[in-house]
Order: C-alpha cells, then sequence, then structure tokens
C-alpha cells in the first residue's frame, strides 16, 4: 500500500472536484414543477393586483395541482425528489455545517427551505381556496364549506400569509445569489437537470414515466374534485 | 409525458376565461339625491347629478363618510348571502330577494355618499380622488350600478334561478367596474 505513489491535490483544486461529472441531479417534472410553481406565484400576485380575481382563483387552483404533483412525486418519483431522501433530522443539519455532508441534489440545509416553501404555499393555496372576496362576487371553491364570516377571515389571513411566502422567497433567492458569488450556478442546474456529481457519490436514480403519468392523474383528479366543491360537491 | 403536464396546464388556465359579461352603461337613471339641501335646478333629471357631488365638510363629511362605508359594507355581505345561495346546489329564493331588495335600495342612497370632501384627505377611506377628477364617468358607473340592482330585484322576485344568476353577475360586474377605477386599498 505504501508503494504506491498517490496523486495529491495542488492548491485549491481537490481530485475529486477535477474528476467530477456533469449527471442528472434534477428529474423533467421536478424542473417542470419548480419553474411553473414560480410562474404561477407571479401572476397570482400579478392578477390579484390587477383585479384579475377570477385568473387569481384559477390560478390558486394550477397551484394546488402543481403541488399535489409534487407531493406524490416526492413519494415515488426519482431519488432526489424524494422527501424521505432530503429531509434530515438536526444531527444532519449539524453534520451539514461541519461540511461533513456529501451527496447530490438538496443540502439538508437547503431541504428544510424545500419543506417551508412548499408547506407556505399549501397554507396559502388552503386559505385561498375558503376564502371569499369582500364584495360577494368571488368565491374560493371550498368557500361554502365554513360560513362567510370565517370565508372573510380566511381572505384576511390569506392577504397576511403572502408576506410570509415572499420572506420564504427572497430567501430563497438570496441563497442561490450567494452559491453563484460562489461559484456554483444553481439556477442553470434548475434549467438544464445537469449538476457536478462527484465520484464516489450514488447518482440520481430516475423515478418512471408511468409513474410521473399516475401522480399527474391523481394531481388532475383531487384538483377537479376540489373545483367541484368537495365532499360529495359541496358542504 | 411532460408536454402533457404542461399542456394541461394551459388547460386548466385556459379554463379561468369564463368571467362575465361587461355591463353596459346604464342611462335614464333616476337618482335620489339626499344629504344636500341645495336644489339641483340646472342638473339633468335622467342621471346622477351634478349635485351628488357638491362639497361638504365637518361633521356632515364625517357622517356621510361613515354612512357610505356601513353602506357598501352592508351591500357586501347581503352580496355574500345571495352569493353562497345561488352557488348551492338549492338556492334559498327567500334569502335572495330580502337581500337584493336590500342592496337595491342602499343602492339608491348610495348616490348622497360621494361629495367632495369625503376623499381620503379627510379621514381613512378606500375612495379615491380620481372619483372627484372624473364625475361624469362616476356618475354613469353609479347610475349604472343603480340600474344594475333594481333590474336584478327584479329579476329576484320572480323564481328563473338561471336568469337570477345572469342578472346577479351583471350586478357583480357593476359593482366591480367602479371598484377596479375607484377604490383604493385603503378600506376595510
Amino acid at each position: 500500500m505504501q508503494s504506491l505513489s498517490r496523486q495529491v491535490p495542488v492548491g485549491d483544486a481537490s481530485l475529486s472536484t477535477a474528476q467530477s461529472l456533469k449527471q442528472l441531479v434534477w428529474d423533467l417534472p421536478t424542473r417542470i414543477i419548480h419553474w411553473l410553481l414560480a410562474s404561477l406565484i407571479l401572476f397570482s400576485w400579478w392578477s390579484v393586483k390587477n383585479h384579475h380575481t377570477d385568473w387569481h382563483i384559477w390560478s390558486g387552483i394550477a397551484i394546488l395541482t402543481a403541488l399535489i404533483f409534487r407531493a406524490f412525486w416526492g413519494l415515488f418519483g426519482s431519488s432526489t425528489a424524494r422527501f424521505a431522501n432530503f429531509v434530515r433530522g438536526p444531527r444532519g443539519i449539524r453534520n451539514y455545517f461541519r461540511g461533513q455532508w456529501k451527496g447530490i441534489g438538496h443540502t439538508p440545509v437547503g431541504a428544510l427551505s424545500v419543506i417551508a416553501l412548499l408547506a407556505a404555499i399549501a397554507i396559502q393555496v388552503g386559505l385561498g381556496l375558503v376564502s371569499q372576496d369582500e364584495d360577494g362576487i368571488y368565491m374560493g371553491p371550498l368557500a361554502r364549506l365554513i360560513s362567510s364570516d370565517a370565508s372573510d377571515t380566511a381572505r384576511d389571513i390569506h392577504e397576511l400569509w403572502f408576506n410570509v411566502v415572499l420572506f420564504l422567497i427572497i430567501l430563497h433567492i438570496a441563497a442561490i445569489a450567494y452559491y453563484r458569488v460562489s461559484g456554483r450556478p444553481l439556477t442553470k442546474t434548475m434549467i438544464t437537470g445537469q449538476g457536478a456529481v462527484e465520484p464516489g457519490i450514488e447518482p440520481m436514480r430516475p423515478g418512471k414515466w408511468w409513474v410521473a403519468l399516475l401522480c399527474l392523474i391523481t394531481a388532475f383528479a383531487l384538483s377537479r374534485w376540489v373545483v367541484a366543491g368537495a365532499p360529495p360537491f359541496g358542504p | 409525458m411532460i408536454r402533457s403536464v404542461a399542456f394541461m396546464f394551459v388547460i386548466s388556465s385556459a379554463l379561468a376565461a369564463c368571467g362575465g359579461p361587461e355591463t353596459s352603461q346604464a342611462n335614464n337613471v333616476q337618482a335620489n339625491l339626499s344629504n344636500t339641501a341645495s336644489p339641483a335646478a340646472t342638473a339633468p333629471p335622467s342621471t346622477v347629478t351634478a349635485d351628488a357631488f357638491s362639497e361638504i365638510s365637518g361633521e356632515q363629511a364625517k357622517s356621510v363618510m361613515h354612512e357610505r362605508h356601513e353602506g357598501m359594507e352592508a351591500i357586501g355581505k347581503a352580496n355574500k348571502s345571495i352569493k353562497r345561495e345561488l352557488e348551492g346546489s338549492a338556492p334559498d329564493l327567500v334569502t335572495v330577494r330580502t337581500a337584493a331588495t336590500k342592496i337595491a335600495d342602499l343602492s339608491q342612497k348610495a348616490s348622497g355618499w360621494f361629495h367632495a370632501g369625503t376623499g381620503p384627505d379627510v379621514g381613512k377611506t378606500g375612495a379615491k380622488p380620481e372619483i372627484w377628477r372624473n364625475t361624469q364617468d362616476f356618475a354613469a358607473k353609479l347610475a349604472a350600478f343603480q340600474k344594475a340592482t333594481a333590474a336584478f330585484n327584479s329579476t329576484a322576485s320572480g323564481s328563473d334561478v338561471n336568469a337570477i344568476k345572469a342578472s346577479f353577475g351583471e350586478l357583480g360586474q357593476a359593482c366591480k367596474a367602479c371598484h377596479d377605477k375607484y377604490r383604493s386599498e385603503m378600506h376595510h
């Protein structure tokens, strides 16, 4: 063993980075959902600010569909999309800060951001579904499940909760800007799906296309049920 | 497969384009002017008169602003109760008719809710200063609203649920036409 010659990294360049390969780390469904959510949230904000409340409601329903798909894809999708693979406990986060984390996909701290964003958006959609506008012209599809006063309160919270969503989005973008400065273009990876994978790291196990199709069908079916007014189509 | 994801989202957003028709501008609506003492002899008789925008101040202004706020809130509440009935499979038309009459009555009172001197510079209100810069347009929209409430009240006295829904949709558009242009987010 000792007699074998060993290559020694020079300067900052580690051997493993030099040999890392571009591989698929985000599958297509995950990337589509990401950019779809970004666009729909922007559109939801724009439409309600410009008095297109009907578009705003449909945009929210589209977000609901995307969230349901993402939830199922997080259970049955590609390895980097699965919650069980990227959500880690406090010890995993501590190890990450000590530089002991290696892998592809979300880092343990990035995972917290993902979960917080998805949860905040889900809460926002849920509030919107039971809200009504203050003029009695528009109602979320599930508003009749609760009282008129409760729907008004839901709308008030829906307006306030947007600030929470906005805060998380700003944090998310700030983190990406930080990584960019450090030389890691995360945005490009989220567009092409290709990221650097170090040798010895298990590559992404891609999900099955027919599983994605089943997740999609389920997402549309559940959204359709919500649009109909839920339980047996109404209160 | 992925194409179909994008495609179906396009469909779902296309479904969004199912808003109601824009209501036509109303004309020849008699508006009762309360709250003002001066006779409006020169004003045209068949619309919300210029006198509706005569200047008031002090306690009178405060009182009009309060009445406007309460009145608009009451209209909103009545509208919501109608909306909730009409969204259901078996609307209670008694509830709808009671609310429709209330809205029609309040809409007539609205002619006295927009005197000059009741804008955001005087107190907290969602009424934009644009109201008093475009009184002609505003008066036309207010008259259209009053026409829509009367039409809806009349349709609601019948039992044709589809006609009631259509008429309610037109009333909503009349509310929205004014609110989109002349109401700020500084209300509640």
